[in-house]
């Protein structure tokens, strides 16, 4: 009894151990050294379940134990079968051997198993009494397993969350800095640096491309990450020291006009077929998934991507990469992520860690496809924004041009009636003054006064003229015209022999190509162009007309500049000087310019001002050019 | 000596033309209306006619019409006081078109021309 009531007393010490210190490794050889004491074994061994390799293995063990095969065996039989085993065994000619094993098991299943070896005492074998005490020995020690393995698990599920809470806090302060704008560009900037800061989702490069529908293809838009290794350190150790949130830093970021990095420019220039399925680019668009790629290193020694057929990603990114490092990484990851938009994949997100050459994760790629799914409905709505601004813009432009036309419409009612009412009278006021003046003798003072009622009735019937060509249409003949003869034979109209104080600076290109035309018109509206100049100059300065080739948006134009060295057009003036119904003692332009505005849009043409009150004004025309042959150019190169 | 029939309903265009014509030594007579041409047409026998196109009543154009029913040869210079006309009369019934103004030489020439005085 009093033996019994020891035992208990150790074991009791024993739980006592683990629960001070929770160290299951010492409390592992505690429980072998106190077992010994207890079953005065020679010795005794632990065995633990190996899981990854599906073995049960000695974990630890103390004295003498049976290294034989057999004891293997009978271990495993005890582990597998979950029952107790005792043998007791007196040899021949070997001593006495006993072996007493058990399970350590719970909630149904087997940890391993505890073994004790060779009763050092009187019967030199283990009793029932022995088999019940290591049972419960085996007990406190899952109980301890069972309590540690616990632990462990609730530790980590705890980082688990952490980690998911900060990376969930990280991405609302990235969304936060996204609701900031609707601009295109800046958005796009946003979600390029929130990728690849460290405070956001910490990747080294991170390139965009967007989908375009139309062409069906992949256009590179912006890329962000340092050139070189060198620059990202730079980078790196100066945010290092910053300690704002994410959505502080990504505020102050630099505006993307500012983005002239290397890789910008280069990813800009990329264009890949959407068709293109060997690119791993066009199958995150079509396939609409994200992709980790790793590339392994070539037995040349630099990296190799994948696609050897010549796309984009092979030839710009692929070759980029091994001439800028600094050293080649011995692989290159990259992963791409769709960006959604409205039930369908807007563009693609590609980013890659080649300066650090951390792994990318199954988790990075989770984290980046969750901000990107953000991302893309905030480059969606900048784009409908942009659309919608665009859109308005069309829509003030129509408006103008239709209250325009109103205007035109119902000058051309009133043209009819005015010109009747106006032009008869004139007729017999000028024909009179001139039958008048013929009867007067050239030296009487009344001659002055009849030539004054002459000069007067011209210059009104001048600008009857003028004003019923501008409203009344007539059908129009177009001809392939050199505008520098059109304006040559304005200017003559104007300038006749002596300039007098003007001076006349002609820089007419000496190539240029046709434009389809109404000769009169033009020559109408240069004539009242360098008219208004050669008016504004007066006495003294610089009148100078500049004919050029131009290419506006990828479509030959000719552009016509006049310019003179006047007082200008006051800035209260100038909103008006092509409308027709304005006018005030100042605007000394009259209908002049309403027209010039109507025959260079009746041309499909545009006129600009460049106002500089007090120093000058430049009517800038620009007309398109006809679609020409290379010879004929040549042939009429001056 | 040629003589010339002014067709117009403004009194004083009528004054202007028929004493400078007489002065380019023509004969003139003048007519306010389309009616009153009409009439004097078969009495007078222009060898040259001036029509104003916008006038009360039957206009220029109708006018015009009416003549070249009974009398195909004489030259007709239609007046008007803006253009808008001279794209679809110059080619057919009249012989000439002339926006109105105070200085006379362009219907003068005409004048001569049409009559074979240049």
């Amino acid at each position: 009894m009093t033996e019994l009531f020891e035992s208990l007393g150790l074991m009791r010490s024993l739980t006592d151990f683990f629960l001070s210190s929770m160290d299951l490794e010492k409390f592992y050889e505690r429980t072998l050294t106190t077992g010994r004491i207890i079953f005065k074994a020679k010795g005794g061994v632990l065995r633990i379940e190996d899981r990854a390799k599906g073995n049960l293995e000695v974990h630890c063990c103390i004295g003498d134990y049976h290294q034989h095969p057999l004891d293997q065996r009978i271990a495993k039989r005890v582990f597998f079968t979950q029952t107790p085993f005792c043998l007791n065994r007196k040899g021949k000619r070997t001593p006495f051997q006993s072996i007493l094993c058990v399970p350590i098991q719970g909630k149904g299943k087997s940890f391993g198993t505890l073994t004790f070896y060779d009763k050092e005492i009187e019967p030199f074998q283990f009793e029932e009494k022995d088999l019940w005490l290591l049972l419960v020995v085996a007990q406190q020690l899952s109980f301890a397993i069972e309590n540690v393995t616990a632990r462990r698990e609730i530790s980590t599920l705890i980082q688990e969350q952490e980690k998911r809470v900060k990376q969930l806090s990280t991405l609302w302060e990235l969304n936060k800095a996204l609701l900031t704008t609707v601009h295109f560009e800046r958005i796009l900037h946003l979600t390029l640096t929130a990728i690849t800061i460290g405070g956001g989702l910490g990747f080294n490069r991170a390139m965009l491309f967007m989908v375009n529908e139309k062409d069906r293809i992949l256009k590179g838009a912006m890329a962000v990450g340092p050139d070189s290794a060198e620059e990202a350190g730079r980078i790196w150790a100066s945010l290092s020291q910053k300690r704002e949130s994410p959505s502080e830093w990504i505020a102050q970021i630099s505006s993307p006009s500012e983005n002239h990095s290397l890789l910008n420019m280069l990813v800009k220039e990329i264009e890949i077929p959407l068709e293109e399925n060997s690119c791993i680019l066009s199958r995150t668009v079509l396939e609409g998934k994200a992709f980790n790629v790793e590339v392994p290193q070539s037995e040349e020694g630099w990296i190799q991507t994948r696609c050897k057929r010549g796309c984009s990603l092979g030839s710009e990114i692929g070759c980029y990469i091994s001439e800028h490092l600094s050293h080649n990484p011995r692989v290159y990851s990259f992963a791409t992520a769709p960006l959604w938009g409205k039930g369908k994949v807007i563009g693609v997100v590609l980013v890659d860690n080649l300066y650090n050459q951390n792994p990318i994760t199954e988790e990075d790629l989770q984290y980046l496809t969750m901000f990107c799914n953000q991302a893309g409905l905030a480059i969606e709505n900048a784009m409908l924004y942009r659309h919608l601004e665009e859109v308005h813009q069309k829509l003030k432009e129509a408006q103008t041009f239709l209250v325009h036309q109103e205007k035109m419409a119902a000058l051309g009612e009133l043209s009819t009636s005015i010109a009747h009412e106006i032009r008869n009278p004139l007729v017999s006021i000028g024909g009179f003054a001139r039958r008048l003046d013929r009867s007067i003798s050239p030296e009487a003072p009344e001659k002055r006064y009849t030539q004054t009622i002459m000069k007067e009735v011209r210059r009104l019937e001048r600008t009857l003229s003028q004003f019923l060509s501008y409203t009344h249409e007539e059908p129009l003949v177009f001809k392939e015209l050199d505008l520098r003869e059109i304006v040559e034979e304005s200017l003559s109209m104007v300038i006749q022999g002596d300039n007098g104080g003007i001076q006349l600076v002609k820089e007419f290109s000496s190539s240029l190509p046709l434009v389809k035309g109404h000769p009169e018109q033009l020559k109408q509206a240069f004539f009242n162009l360098i008219h208004n100049a050669r008016e504004s100059i007066g006495e003294r300065g610089v009148l100078s007309i500049r004919i050029y080739p131009l290419s506006k948006n990828g479509v030959s134009h000719v552009r016509v500049e006049i310019e003179d060295t006047g007082a200008g057009i006051k800035p209260e003036h100038l909103h008006h000087i092509f409308n027709p119904f304005y006018s005030t003692k100042e605007n000394r332009f009259g209908l002049g310019l309403p027209i010039v505005h109507k025959i260079v849009t009746t041309h499909q043409g545009q006129i600009e001002v460049d106002n500089r009150p007090g120093k000058g004004v430049t009517f800038i025309i620009t007309l398109p050019a006809e679609e020409e042959k290379e010879d004929e150019k040549d042939s009429r190169g001056r | 000596m040629k003589k010339i029939l002014v067709v117009d309903d403004e009194e004083s265009i009528r004054l202007l033309y028929k004493e400078e014509l007489e002065e380019e030594g023509f004969q003139v007579e003048v007519a306010k209306d389309g009616k009153e041409a009409l009439a004097q047409i078969p009495r007078f026998k222009p060898d040259l006619i001036t029509l104003d196109i916008k006038m009360p009543g039957m206009d220029g154009i109708e006018v015009l019409k009416q003549i070249r029913l009974f009398e195909r040869q004489v030259p007709i210079v239609m007046c008007s006081a803006y253009g808008e006309y001279k794209q679809d009369l110059t080619t057919w019934a009249s012989d000439a078109y002339v926006v109105k103004c105070a200085d006379l030489t362009e219907l003068k020439n005409t004048i001569r021309r049409l009559l074979g005085l240049l």
